[in-house]
């Protein structure tokens, strides 16, 4: 092969990232429009939610915002909430840092912005994102366009809310994602007792205010994660989807 | 307003162990926790959608929901597009409100 098709191809992360987009943007498109929907009926208006997906962008996080400033609640209180609902991307950037650490400096602080869910589980799935560049249009890519995307399918969903008749379907669409990038991680035993433990706190402490039942569900299963043996086998990075 | 400084705070989760405090730096008590955060948190956030502010009865006691994400689950074990589990998931959700 051509070496200078063979230094395109390492370094061209674009394609690989709008191939990986395509699945999951299909996925979010009834999330995304569920915030629109919502931000439009509690009240508080479409361009509220499009500025949520801009400025938030992180669905669980802009649903909260939404459910509680529309419920009148206060600034603290929904500072409060989002943070606890969104304190996982702490983890997210702690397992990215290394891809981050030879990036320039505007790229570290710019692209923070685009640790969300879909997109460090894109990232996770794949071994080929080494190089610096590489990663860099990858990151770029996959974050920037799926911004659009989520801020043009919150603006869709803003728009049709008035249209659109009472239905429950589009609730499904937020815990049916996480299910989505929860189940593969189901592998290693820490990971499923973590996981059985956070789901029966989190459901224990659901009737506690807003964001504090699912921080102590996230808390109980972190110490009960941590506590269980790993098992000596390894798992590949390869099956590690997120 | 309150978006604004919801934001900040969410940028700043986000950009605090890739900018300022790189996660290699942190104590290692603290990265093995980090590590374990991920299903933990997802399998959290997934149960308070369920149950909402109904307690763990709700968990146990079968709706629609609990339908979809069944569903949702075994379609998400079986393949690994993550656009199929949410689809079937808002599939199963319609079908049985026409139905009902």
């Amino acid at each position: 092969m051509d070496i200078t098709l063979r230094h395109t191809r390492r370094a061209d992360g674009v394609t690989d990232a709008v191939r990986d987009l395509a699945p999951v943007v299909l996925g979010l498109a009834p999330f995304a429009m569920l915030i629109g929907v919502t931000a439009v009926r509690s009240g508080l208006g479409a361009g509220t939610g499009v500025l949520s997906s801009a400025l938030l962008y992180g669905g669980s996080g802009q649903l909260t915002a939404i459910t509680l400033m529309g419920s009148g609640a206060g600034a603290g209180a929904v500072l409060a909430a989002v943070t606890l609902v969104n304190a996982r991307f702490l983890l997210y950037a702690a397992a990215l840092e290394p891809h981050f650490r030879d990036q320039p400096r505007w790229f570290r602080w710019a692209a923070a912005h685009f640790v969300v869910d879909p997109t460090y589980a894109m990232v996770t799935r794949r071994t080929d994102l080494e190089d610096p560049t590489r990663f860099r249009r990858y990151w770029l890519t996959a974050g920037g366009v799926l911004a659009v995307a989520w801020v043009a399918l919150t603006a869709v969903g803003g728009l049709l809310a008035p249209v659109l008749p009472a239905s429950s379907a589009l609730d499904v669409a937020a815990p049916a994602m996480f299910l989505a990038m929860l189940v593969p991680q189901l592998r290693a035993r820490p990971a499923v007792v973590g996981a059985g433990a956070a789901a029966v706190t989190a459901a224990l402490a659901s009737p506690l205010p807003s964001g504090l039942g699912l921080m102590c569900g996230i808390a109980a299963g972190v110490v009960a994660a941590s506590v269980t043996p790993t098992p000596t086998r390894t798992t590949a990075p390869s099956e590690s989807p997120s | 307003m309150t978006l604004l400084v919801s934001a900040a705070a969410t940028y700043g989760l986000r950009v605090v162990l890739i900018a300022l405090v790189p996660a290699h730096r942190l104590p290692a008590v603290l990265r093995r926790g980090l590590a374990h955060l991920a299903p933990a948190a997802l399998a959290a956030l997934v149960v308070t959608a369920l149950v909402g502010h109904r307690g763990a009865t709700a968990l146990v006691v079968p709706g629609p929901m609990h339908l979809a994400l069944g569903v949702a689950a075994v379609v998400a074990w079986r393949f690994r597009n993550p656009a199929l589990p949410v689809l079937a998931a808002v599939a199963v959700m319609i079908v049985v409100e026409v139905l009902s």
